[in-house]
């Protein structure tokens, strides 16, 4: 199973651009402890009804009340680069 | 004697009988800060100028006998993954190394209601991602009983500045067993709520279905004291508790059962030596031992390790240098995105991202995310069965005492092994809290935890108080040839 | 062998709530960027989300007024992929467990039914909103400014099954959710500000093979117009290379407005894998039995019922459907003119023509008082009964809707009462009959356009009392006796 990682698509998926040395390295540690999982992946497991909740919470919605937040000035503080108020990025490209 | 190891209520008491001031608290824990910061390295940053008028003011507050909750007054160390507004949140990272936060946590609204002070923001495995404060961009933090070993983590920091006397109290964040596991190595008391229990809201997720905020404390009272002024419904945060009602455990003649899977292979004779230990103390006290068996509980370092990267692969995410963090420029924003992503992570974090992205990712999700999931059910299942027989479990901390810096940083699974004992609490989102009880052959803190079932948490805090002063540990760390 | 196309639309509906999707922030209507955000809807560290209560219900009034079935236990999930207008680089959104499924609509394509089958109807976030600074093209731009203001606000999206034949089903299907979710009061429904925002799936087969051709997806439609055109293009793209026997991939084209034409947009690396997985900072989201309850009791009257009302009034499938695009009231006016005119076919003329007309010209919104149903009917019954002509209606209602007057009164006060007196009309074309009696040998010789002429010169004569029909009636009498 863990000769099937790809990491270069792993880390495209997970945009982090990754040099050799570390491709080299991270692949032979996922491998590691993805091996560890072998015990676990063949465990024969009920097909319950799944709550990622550890206790089985329900939600409550919000009512839909509006309400002032971040002024604007706030919201662009930590902006890397802004203009016209905007937050500014190169090009993306669709 | 210094007062800054003394209870919070007996402070308090000596706030309002006028016999020592916040401000002179507040300094004296600066004092101390400056003996063993240089060593420990606790906090990343102190408030002390910012944090002195506020002290001042609470003194005024006293004068008139106006204060404004029992907290009024006590310096708080806050990990770096919890934000308070118009200070930096740093998460330990490169990432966020010049981000500051526009907003507070609830927690951090809830304790300034109560008149606390923060002294400043802890060291922590980046992203709280580690069990040794070794992750931490800005360098490790020092165990104060022994500065060639680690502190544990992820609050290695908050765990700590608690130990070194730096801080009254701390915050820390549990998501596999960082509150536990270092206020175990650091000799101090440390506090996994009930998941839900205590908003998430302000604090910079790892694995949101795992993290709670808790107390590192040098006395459970203290803890207690911290997370009932904390706990209660956030409307901001959808899986905090409405209400929580829940058959509490008994308190005299409970039944205690030490789970045998936790005192197996892996766990050092120390570590065991120190339940059983307290097993006896609580025997001669009225209370039945048994030994129970949680069959899943072996598998808890898988499930956690699919689980927790899984949902931080996605956390971590809104750190692209967009809108904020520590930008590396590209020719497309795709570009820049990778390599910020890429500059401001650290090899663990990279590493987790990119387990729980495999994990998540078309072709293995069943096999491992879903797999994950269904287990972790039913290992809920298991704890809440053996719940309808005992009060309370109880096992080792830790399955060491404090490794040594870059013991297990070359070992990565070894690593994740040291939150063997911690893990399960999470997984099921029940209460555990870590008591320290003696010290090793090597002369370091030994713990024990204590479990039960979720929504119990003051009878385990009462239970835990009770233990504690059975137990009645009193060492303290000897820092810069000074004790405190 | 004939080739059929197979379209499956994806419509994005933004809800009209006061507040975001999972923040309180105001959903504003604003051109000042980044002027409504939270740590929330602007991914800071450490935000989290909070469903709102209302944007829950309005899609359950949507998914019930599809006819879907409505998921109890309901989930959201994260569906991963980066881009800078993404706060979180991760979309809450909805997978396997959908507020709604298997739900259906009925449409009205050339004045005749259809229907269209809903496969899903879920609930998300938008996106912030990027802005390509530099040049025209997306591809030389320089830079992109981001305003995050759109993101977070809540998102419908209602996905068809591949059913549908033909732009003209697709149009007629947009037009139908556009019209239910303005009378379900849970959107402007506005296409020209993104209201309503759709993407088509197309693909060509040749006719009795088993399996779909292969799906292409067109975006950037940003009109019915466009939606239509581009349909158009797409399918005739496809049907010449499936002629052609060349290799259709499955990709993501540009509907191109100037030029009319789709192109294939730059194709991320891979396909696209979301890695979706249910949101850990959201608990399962129960819809109960009595919630639904509930909601079902506030369902208004559907664009569907009021067809189906109107053409009980005698209205054919076309006008019923283009009766019910108009505000409510105009279709309660219209049910009240026509009990009591008994004609359906002119009352639904009046109101959706010469009134609204009227109305628009004088951009007047609201109906005055005085012009009720009944002093409209009397216009329609006076025109309908030929005691005055068609213009003359037009003249009296136009008066109707600047002073409260009685149609009947101002008519005869004004002269615009019709003579339909046939000894009286006779007189007036006989002395016409005599005057031109070069012009009636030209209508001898062929040149019958030349009857109006005369027709004309009666009701000059009479001053515009004598109905036309009926000159021209005795005209043609007098001429060939
Ligand atoms: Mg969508
Ligand atoms: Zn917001």
């Amino acid at each position: 199973m863990a000769d099937k990682i790809d990491i270069k698509n792993v880390a495209k998926l997970a945009s982090i651009k990754l040099n050799q040395e570390e491709e080299d390295r991270l692949k032979n540690d996922l491998s590691m402890i993805i091996e560890h999982f072998d015990a676990l992946s063949k465990m024969d497991l009920p097909d319950d009804k799944i709550s990622i909740h550890p206790l089985g919470m329900s939600l409550n919605l919000a009512e839909d009340i509006a309400s002032k937040s971040l002024t604007h000035k706030e919201a662009l503080s930590n902006a890397p680069e802004s203009k016209d108020g905007q937050f500014v990025v190169p090009p993306s490209l669709d | 004697m210094s007062n800054y190891k003394l209870p919070i209520s007996k402070i308090n008491q000596l706030f309002k009988n006028k016999e020592l001031k916040p401000s002179e608290l507040y300094a004296e824990t600066f004092e101390r800060a400056a003996i063993t910061e240089s060593i420990i390295h606790g906090h990343l940053e102190l408030f002390q100028e910012e944090n002195l008028k506020k002290a001042l003011n609470s003194d005024k507050r006293y004068e008139k006998g106006k204060n404004l909750g029992t907290l009024d007054g006590i310096p708080i160390a806050i990990k770096d993954n919890i934000n308070i507004s118009g200070y930096a949140t740093t998460c330990s990272s490169k990432m966020l190394s010049n981000y500051i936060s526009p907003y507070d946590a609830t927690v951090i609204t809830r304790l300034k209601n109560e008149g606390a002070l923060f002294t400043g923001k802890t060291n922590l495995d980046e992203f709280a991602m580690g069990s040794s404060t070794e992750n931490s961009a800005f360098g490790p933090t020092k165990n104060p009983w022994d500065s060639s070993r680690v502190p544990g983590g992820s609050s290695g920091g908050s765990a700590a500045v608690v130990s070194a006397g730096s801080a009254i109290a701390s915050l820390g964040s549990d998501t596999g067993g960082s509150i536990r596991q270092p206020a175990s190595f650091c000799g101090v008391v440390g506090f996994k709520p009930t998941y839900g229990t205590v908003s998430r809201f302000g604090l910079v997720a790892f694995a949101s279905s795992l993290d709670q905020i808790g107390p590192i404390t040098n006395h459970v009272e203290d803890a207690r004291l911290i997370f009932n002024s904390m706990k209660g419904h956030d409307p901001r945060d959808a899986t905090s508790l409405i209400e929580s009602k829940a058959k509490q455990p008994k308190l005299k003649n409970a039944k205690i059962g030490i789970i045998k899977e936790l005192m197996e292979d892996g766990i050092s004779e120390d570590a065991k030596k120190e339940v059983h230990k307290v097993a006896k103390l609580l025997e001669a006290e009225g209370h039945e031992i048994i030994e129970v068996s949680l069959p899943l509980t072996k598998m808890s370092i898988s499930i956690y390790y699919l689980i927790a990267p899984a949902e931080c692969s996605a956390n971590l995410s809104r750190f692209d240098g967009v809108r904020y963090g520590n930008r590396v420029s590209g020719s497309t924003s795709s570009e820049m995105m990778e390599l910020t992503r890429a500059n401001g992570f650290g090899p663990e974090v990279k590493k987790r991202i990119l387990l729980g992205t495999y994990a998540l990712s078309a072709g293995y999700y069943d096999a491992y995310y879903g797999q994950a999931l269904k287990a972790r059910a039913m290992m809920k299942k298991e704890f809440t069965d053996i719940y309808e027989d005992v009060d309370y479990l109880i096992s080792p901390t830790t399955p060491s005492d404090p490794f040594k810096f870059g013991e297990k940083s070359d070992n990565q699974l070894e690593m994740y092994m040291s939150d063997l004992c911690t893990i399960p609490a999470n997984l099921v989102g029940m209460p555990a809290i870590s008591i320290p009880t003696g010290l090793s052959s090597q002369g370091l803190p030994l713990s024990v935890q204590i479990m039960s079932p979720s929504n119990t948490d003051n009878t385990l805090l009462d239970f835990s108080e009770s233990l504690e002063s059975l137990v009645a540990f009193t060492e303290e760390p000897v820092i810069n040839g000074v004790v405190s | 062998m004939n080739i059929i196309p197979t379209i499956g639309m994806e419509t994005h509906v933004e809800l009209k709530t006061n507040s975001k999707m999972f923040c309180r922030c105001h959903v504003l209507d604003t051109e000042s960027p980044n002027e409504s955000l939270c740590p929330t809807c602007l991914g800071l560290p450490g935000s989290l989300p909070v469903p709102n209560k209302k944007a829950i219900e309005f899609i359950t009034l949507l998914a019930l007024s599809t006819n879907c079935s409505i998921t109890n236990d309901g989930m959201f999930h994260r569906k991963n992929y980066f881009y800078p207008d993404l706060p979180k680089n991760y979309q809450i959104s909805q997978f396997d467990l959908p507020v709604g499924t298997e739900g259906s609509l009925e449409i009205v394509v050339d004045g005749e039914f259809g229907t269209v089958e809903i496969e899903r109807v879920h609930m998300e976030e938008d996106t912030g909103k990027s802005t390509h600074i530099g040049s025209g093209r997306i591809d030389s731009a320089t830079s992109t400014h981001l305003d995050f203001n759109r993101a977070g606000i809540p998102l419908v999206e209602v996905v068809t099954k591949p059913l549908i034949k033909s732009s003209k089903e697709a149009v007629a299907y947009i037009e139908e959710l556009r019209q239910l979710v303005i009378d379900l009061d849970i959107s402007e429904g506005k296409l020209e500000k993104g209201n309503l925002r759709f993407d088509a799936n197309i693909s060509v087969a040749h006719e009795g093979d088993k399996e779909l051709g292969t799906k292409v997806e067109i975006k950037n439609m940003n009109s019915l117009k466009s939606l239509e055109k581009a349909i158009e293009y797409e399918i005739s793209r496809q049907t010449k290379m499936l002629i052609a026997e060349e290799n259709i991939i499955q990709e993501t084209r540009h509907w191109d407005e100037k030029k009319e034409v789709t192109s294939s947009m730059r194709s991320k690396e891979g396909s696209a894998d979301y890695r979706y997985f249910s949101d850990p900072d959201i608990p399962n989201m129960i819809l109960s039995n009595d919630f639904v309850n509930e909601i079902k009791k506030i369902i208004p009257e559907l664009p569907s019922q009021k067809r189906k009302m109107f053409i009980e009034t005698g209205l054919s499938i076309e006008d019923a459907n283009n009766l019910g695009k108009n505000k409510n009231w105009i279709g309660d006016l219209y049910r009240s003119i026509t009990k009591i005119t008994g004609d359906s076919k002119s009352s639904f003329n009046w109101v959706t023509g010469e009134l609204q007309g009227q109305l628009r010209k004088l951009e007047i919104k609201d109906l005055p008082n005085w012009v009720t149903p009944k002093n409209l009917s009397e216009i329609i019954l006076l025109v309908k009964e030929d005691k005055i002509s068609f213009t003359s209606g037009k003249e009296i209602l136009a008066n109707l809707i600047e002073q409260e007057i009685v149609p009947e009164e101002f008519a005869s006060e004004n002269n615009l009462i019709q003579e339909n007196n046939i000894e009286e009309i006779s007189k007036i074309v006989e002395e016409v009959i005599e005057n031109n009696s070069e012009v009636l040998e030209r209508i001898a010789n062929g040149e019958e356009k030349l009857i109006g002429f005369l027709v004309g010169q009666i009701i000059k004569i009479s001053k515009g009392q004598v109905n036309p029909s009926v000159a021209k009636e005795l005209l043609l009498k007098e001429i060939s006796s």
